[in-house]
């Protein structure tokens, strides 16, 4: 994660710091995830199952067992709760979109190096 | 070794928008601090909004959620409400610049005071802030 100095902001914004927070899961990312699916989410034209208009592109994307499971879980989760029907896979492309939209170069980098290298 | 250098060029240029990593909330609340007096939020998530665009360059506001707070001023009382959550994608070197935190907690102030607020919560990166003195600087 990007090193901020909280004090300055703190001092900047006239604030007082409470203390570290999770901003990316449980239930505010729960929260999110329904905000984005009922603001995205359209059935098509044609009839079907409600989706981003946008995504338009197909491609199939390899995943470990583990990741699909926990997408049937939390996708299983937000419909038992919340009523909301999204799929496993639809979770996955807006996850998919969020990191793409928010990762830094650096980060992308580092993800993308240590792979070549031990890919030879 | 000249070929590998040739195809990180792409790279970077495809990821030069994915800069802004730094994620900052701002709730705006629907009522006063007696948690019964409604205050105009959607003036409020506007110019939240008009704010965030301004100075970081853009924002989201999402549906309203339900939220609580504990007003330990007032005893401890629960106040209820169902803020909007707004949520602005910005840079490190941003989300430090002096003159810009100064308008976000003048914004944050001018909020506290005319919607009569206990505290105005913000979250900036994994961090929560919470502003209580409303004082016009």
């Amino acid at each position: 994660m990007t090193h901020l100095d909280m004090d300055k902001i703190a001092a900047a914004l006239g604030a007082k710091r409470r203390g570290k927070v999770s901003a990316t899961s449980g239930y505010f990312g729960a929260m999110q995830l329904l905000a984005d699916v009922e603001a995205r989410f359209r059935v098509p034209a044609g009839g079907g199952r409600p989706t981003d208009p946008r995504w338009t592109e197909r491609r199939l994307v390899p995943l470990a067992r583990r990741t699909l499971e926990r997408l049937e879980a939390i996708t299983a989760k937000v419909r038992e709760h919340d009523g909301v029907n999204v799929e496993p896979m639809q979770l996955a492309a807006l996850l998919l979109e969020k990191t793409t939209e928010q990762i830094s170069e650096g980060e992308a980098e580092d993800l993308i190096r240590p792979r070549r290298r031990s890919s030879r | 070794m000249a070929k590998k250098r040739r195809t990180s060029r792409p790279q970077r240029a495809l990821f030069s928008e994915g800069r802004q990593s730094v994620l900052v909330v701002l709730f705006v609340p629907s009522v006063e601090r007696d948690g019964r007096t409604a205050i105009n939020q959607n003036h409020w998530v506007d110019a939240a909004l008009e704010m965030f665009g301004r100075v970081f360059g853009g924002a989201t506001a999402y549906p309203r959620a339900k939220g609580i707070w504990r007003d330990d001023v007032r005893g401890g009382a629960l106040v209820k409400d169902q803020p909007v959550v707004v949520h602005c994608y910005t840079t490190a070197v941003d989300v430090q610049d002096s003159r810009k935190l100064a308008e976000l907690g003048n914004f944050c102030r001018m909020m506290g005071r005319k919607a009569r607020q206990g505290e105005v919560g913000l979250i900036i990166g994994d961090e929560y802030f919470a502003v209580r003195d409303f004082a016009e600087e």
